[in-house]
């Protein structure tokens, strides 16, 4: 899984391409975990190819972090595949999803 | 349920107290029961202000209450039912059966005005 | 144009306890699920993509509308947290709400229109803003009107709020009486106000009363009745002698024979009474039955699977379990408790022990480690009434009379995969790791999460 990152407004927008699993999701802790904990932040999906329960794990641990630092936390680009694992566990109950990464950083 | 005679009247009167349900654990206990009190008077009025639900065989008994009043020349009237009972009373057409009251002492009262007339 | 439908779970919840099974977006109203009355909205309205959007579980309107290639207009989906206001739920959505003007419908509202009216061209020169609004709801344009139109006089729709078991009563008998022609109602018509099914089955001495809609693979038996004004979903068998009149007669419905079914909605063995809102649960089959689809048995291998797993934990866990159950016992630390818990199939429960092992010396540590509270429980596997491994059994509550709807694929286990993931710190990621795995396992990574889950239940 390959990670990159910009900077809109206030908020570090974490692009992920790749595999989100088991094996990648410490990597993406560890790097989230670099940042300071009041950075708010958009993790773009457009280019996960497959996402299993662990990376979710993933992706609410990082959700948890941030709220009890009071920062944001947002999902942006789901794709089809992404947006069905999200939806069979309903996991969407616990993120803002936008449609669009520049809506995400704005709000 | 509860059974008394009631002498308010001129009539003697069984008032019989349904309570929560009558179904079939307790169906067939009512028709006995109601053999003995038939021994004591002929008219009845089933007050159904404590019954909460009814099954087929509970509205089996108590049609089977009124057959037998009927043959002794006596009546079997219902009192106070509550809306899930009469659903099912109105669902089954039972409720064409039975001479129906909102409250038990307009049913013990209507039992006086026949009489009388 | 384009359509973003903002309906919220806590609108449409009411309805879930009625219609048991039905997601309420695809609740029946004259026989047409209702999301279908919204997309013939849309698409009226010269939509040619629309976008459900909700805080509740949309899986099964997904599954029914797909992506609307059926209706020729691109179906989408998308989600929101419940305080979420309009605004909110546009920027979340802005790569859709981009680029063309949007009808937005938000609420769990009913739209009366007309299909004869032309709408396409009205909503086309239509100011933005709010165009109609009700305490439930409003319908909303944005974007600018390409052509200039003085401002519309009545506008050839309205509203009708759909918030209790009343209303939705009322709203069926309207399009009876009056709206038949004003929607695409499901059925054959032959004639006016009377629309047929497929697969209906109706012998010489019944009686149909005008009007009428009646579903596919019915049966009206000999004798019956169906008066006016009523709605008789699919699958529904009326037997003999019976009358339905102004009544809703719900899909999957057995009615008994010599019944009347006046200004109700029967719904399996449900039967409510929508002026009052009273409803009665039927415990006699032969009244009023809710008629269940055979379940396929392809779960076999899966079960021998498990209960294969299940000897063999029960050979390895027996001579530790006899030894330290007795001492535990003795000690007071191997506690126990019956409870009832649901089994996944409806009206069906379970009873079981659970057993916690406390305290924290060498023999429980010995027995935690071991997942001896587990040891009984696995028997269960044998007579096929619990998993290997899925969910942990629900304990029945009186606050939850039925399973919630909330868990789709429930199997009750012995171990539960949200047991053999790291991460899940609370309920709802337990939650999340279940239904992850209601989908995607297969009868032999059970066996490896089984594995896993005792592995990480020692941690």
């Amino acid at each position: 899984m390959n990670i990159s990152e910009k900077t809109i407004n206030n908020y570090t927008i974490v692009s992920l391409q790749g595999i989100l699993n088991a094996s990648s999701a410490p990597k993406l802790k560890t790097y989230i975990a670099g940042m300071p904990d009041e950075q708010s932040l958009v993790i773009d999906l457009e280019n996960v190819e497959f996402l299993d329960s662990s990376g979710l794990g993933a992706l609410v641990g990082i959700a948890r972090k941030k709220k009890t630092s009071s920062a944001i936390m947002k999902l942006a680009r789901m794709n089809e595949r992404v947006k069905k694992v999200f939806e069979i566990t309903q996991a969407y109950t616990l993120f803002d999803i936008y449609d669009d990464v520049s809506a995400a950083a704005e709000a | 349920m509860i059974f008394h005679l009631d002498t308010s009247t001129t009539l003697p009167l069984g008032v019989v107290l349904l309570k929560k349900r009558v179904d079939a654990t307790n169906s067939i206990e009512l028709q006995k029961a109601f053999a003995q009190w038939l021994q004591q008077t002929n008219n009845f009025v089933f007050d159904c202000t404590e019954l909460d639900f009814i099954d087929s065989s509970g509205l089996g008994a108590i049609v089977s209450c009124l057959r037998k009043a009927l043959e002794h020349h006596g009546d079997v009237k219902l009192a106070a039912l509550g809306p899930k009972v009469a659903m099912v009373f109105e669902l089954t057409k039972a409720k064409k059966l039975f001479s129906i009251f909102s409250e038990c002492s307009e049913a013990i009262q209507s039992f006086v005005t026949v009489s009388t007339t | 144009m384009k359509t973003l439908l903002v309906i919220k779970k806590q609108e449409y919840e009411w309805l879930i306890d009625l219609f048991p099974g039905v997601h309420p977006l695809l609740v029946p109203i004259c026989n047409k699920p209702f999301i279908e009355f919204l997309v013939d909205f849309a698409i009226l309205a010269g939509s040619n993509a629309l976008r459900i959007v909700s805080d509740g579980v949309l899986e099964d309107v997904e599954h029914y509308c797909e992506n609307g290639s059926r209706w020729g207009v691109e179906i989408s989906y998308g989600s929101m947290r419940p305080a979420d206001d309009t605004h909110t739920v546009i920027e979340k959505n802005r790569r859709f709400c981009l680029e063309e003007r949007v009808i937005i419908i938000s609420g769990f509202l009913f739209i009366r229109y007309n299909k004869k009216s032309e709408y396409a061209s009205l909503f086309a020169s239509l100011p933005s803003g709010e165009l109609l609004s009700c305490p439930n709801g409003s319908i909303s344009l944005t974007g600018t009107s390409t052509t200039k139109t003085g401002t519309p006089g009545t506008l050839p729709f309205s509203l009708a709020a759909l918030d209790s078991i009343g209303k939705y009563y009322e709203l069926s008998m309207e399009i009876l009486s009056t709206g038949l022609t004003h929607y695409v109602i499901p059925g054959y018509s032959s004639e006016e106000n009377c629309y047929i099914g497929r697969n209906v089955v109706i012998p010489k001495s019944a009686e149909i009363i005008k009007p009428v809609i009646i579903g596919n693979n019915v049966q009206i038996m000999t004798n019956s009745i169906i008066d006016k004004n009523s709605v008789i979903g699919s699958n529904v068998i009326i037997d003999r002698e019976s009358v339905i009149s102004g009544s809703i007669v719900i899909d999957n419905t057995y009615i008994g024979e010599h019944l009347e079914v006046k200004n109700k909605i029967a719904a399996g063995n449900l039967l409510i009474d929508p002026q009052s809102g009273t409803s009665i649960v039927m415990e006699d089959p032969h009244l009023l039955t809710t008629m269940t689809q055979s379940r396929v048995a392809g779960a076999l291998l899966r079960r021998i699977v498990h209960a294969v797993g299940a000897t063999f934990l029960i050979v390895l866990q027996l001579l530790p379990w006899l030894l330290l159950r007795p001492i535990l016992g003795m000690q007071g630390k191997w506690k126990r408790k019956r409870e009832q818990h649901y089994t996944g199939l409806p009206g069906k429960n379970v009873t079981l022990t659970n057993t916690t092992i406390e305290g924290t010396g060498a023999a429980s540590a010995f027995a935690k480690a071991l997942s001896l509270d587990r040891f009984t429980l696995l028997f269960n596997v044998l007579i096929g009434k619990l998993a290997l491994i899925g969910n942990l059994p629900l304990p029945v509550t009186p606050a939850i009379r039925r399973l919630p709807n909330s868990h789709e694929g429930y199997r009750p286990a012995v171990f539960s995969y949200a047991e053999a993931e790291e991460w899940p710190e609370i309920g709802i990621d337990a939650e999340i790791v279940e239904h992850y795995y209601a989908v995607h396992s297969d009868p032999l990574k059970d066996i490896a999460m089984t594995q896993k889950a005792l592995f990480h239940r020692t941690h």
